[in-house]
């Protein structure tokens, strides 16, 4: 699961492409995104105000609340995206879990089109988002004995390498990420900021697995980084909450392989910054004084100073030897050398 | 840093650095090179200076406090190091056992003034130690903005 933006870019891109043609145009294209979710778009030039959409995505969940296909609840919610312009096909495409019909002539004109299109593009989010509510709630309204006799936890794989769980407690459902990263850096990087999230109320952060968790597959027991726990109160199912609260579960993984990708970006720009820094530094360091000239910023002045020739430097120099043997405190009385004492 | 000009004596019409070839020289001309000088502040941080006739080589050893300082030193001495011949005086490769170093020549002096390029390496280290400092920083402060905006969301 990827998504942090509900639409589907390229479908909405399609969809726009084919609603905008003056001409009919002819489309039969297959796209698949995020590694889990594939589409089908079909149009023919023979019937240019209808298109077929066909979407299948990785709906596995493994528990005591197993949801394998999408619920009737869901195609309802399918539906009223956009009275009049979606129908659902009964069976789908083959090889697909869902396949609408749109009618582009029923799409009302101007700016309401584009908000059709993304609503329409958001069908997977939707169907997601959907049989994760439906679980919550199925899970939330189960009684607290009944789930702790039969504990087991609920794995929820939405992307293949990406699987997460769901098992109630008293009071409260936990949801556990387990978080694994191939690259020893994105580790770090992750760790560190888990156990920022740590510090949150009903958020929690272990390198071990939870307790819950025993007799789970052992691959998703293994991780790099650690398990990433929230808990849901009631307070996060009910009412307009819901629909936050799953599309935060939903999007976490991605979230935190965004945040790694931004941090590893910041720290490439500041290693850069900072290798220029260090290169000008060496640059000032060269021999050549004139190289420093640069648009007259740095100006080269020369001392103009008078050398003495012949006696008048033998004169200066010997001046100059008498006065450092004075400043040098010589205490020994030599006859003949009094002018070189200080104190005469 | 009294570096002069001084051709291979084994080998004809070479001119290497001899501190690079420290490990041969040693049987064959050990008057070339001087004694190695080893200063440490404690076992994770040591500064190693060899000289040799035409050639000086300091290799230093950065503090790292934990995991992530450790792979920021290691990202960013590497970044440098493959930049090598931006700084001229940098060498590729770390010695083993230290994290970053120098190769100065007695080109270099003669190109440099002795005094500024001393100034830089001592610039260099600071620098180092306070930009990883800095990163460090930087990437917890922004991992703890990240984690309370979710959060905000989640709650």
């Amino acid at each position: 699961m990827a998504y942090l933006e509900r639409s589907s870019p390229t479908l909405k891109e399609t969809l726009h492409k084919i609603y905008r043609a003056e001409k009919p145009i002819e489309i039969d294209q297959h796209f698949y995104e995020f590694g889990s979710i594939q589409y089908h778009i079909k149009c023919s030039t023979s019937d240019s105000n209808i298109v077929y959409v066909s979407t299948s995505t990785l709906l596995e969940t493994q528990g005591t609340v197993t949801f394998k296909e999408i619920l009737s609840h869901t195609y309802e919610v399918i539906k009223k995206i956009a009275v009049g312009v979606i129908d659902i096909v009964d069976p789908p495409r083959l090889g697909f879990q869902l396949t609408l019909k749109l009618h582009l002539d029923n799409i009302p004109r101007g700016k309401e089109a584009i908000k059709v299109i993304t609503r329409i593009s958001e069908i997977q989010a939707l169907i997601l988002s959907s049989q994760l509510k439906e679980m919550l709630k199925v899970m939330n309204f189960q009684d607290d004995s009944q789930a702790m006799n039969n504990n087991r936890p609920i794995r929820i794989v939405y992307h293949p390498s990406e699987p997460f769980y769901v098992f109630k407690q008293p009071e409260k459902l936990t949801a556990v990420f387990p978080m694994n990263f191939t690259d020893n850096s994105d580790m770090v990087i992750a760790t560190s900021f888990f156990q920022e999230m740590e510090k949150a109320p009903r958020c929690n952060w272990s390198p071990i697995p939870p307790f819950q968790l025993r007799g789970e597959p052992v691959q998703d027991l293994t991780t790099s980084s650690g398990f990433v726990s929230f808990d849901i109160t009631s307070r996060h199912i009910e009412g307009k909450s819901l629909d936050k609260t799953v599309w935060n579960l939903l999007n976490f993984y991605a979230y935190v392989k965004y945040h790694i990708k931004c941090s590893r970006g910041y720290i490439q720009r500041r290693m850069r910054k900072r290798m220029d820094s260090l290169v000008k530094l060496l640059i000032n360091t060269s021999l050549d004084e004139e190289a420093h000239q640069k648009d007259g910023r740095w100006k080269y002045v020369k001392e103009r100073v008078k050398v003495p020739t012949g006696k008048l430097m033998m004169k200066q120099r010997c001046k100059e030897i008498t006065r450092r043997v004075k400043i040098s405190k010589f205490r020994i009385k030599i006859n003949g050398c009094a002018r070189f004492r200080f104190n005469q | 840093m009294c570096l002069q000009n001084f051709p291979c004596q084994e080998v004809e019409r070479h001119n290497k650095p001899e501190v690079e070839l420290k490990y041969v020289r040693c049987m064959t001309s050990p008057e070339l090179l001087l004694n190695p000088v080893l200063i440490c502040l404690n076992e994770a941080e040591k500064c190693l200076i060899e000289t040799s006739i035409n050639s000086l080589r300091i290799s230093l050893k950065v503090k790292q406090a934990d995991e992530l300082e450790n792979i920021l030193t290691k990202k960013f001495l590497r970044f440098l190091s493959m930049r090598a011949e931006a700084f001229q005086v940098l060498r590729r490769k770390p010695v083993q056992g230290y994290d970053i170093s120098f190769l100065i020549t007695n080109y270099h002096c003669e190109e440099m003034q002795k005094q500024k390029l001393i100034d830089f390496i001592v610039q260099f280290m600071e620098d180092i130690e306070k930009e990883i400092t800095e990163l460090k920083i930087s990437v917890n402060t922004r991992g703890k903005l990240v984690a309370t905006e979710f959060l905000k969301q989640f709650m």
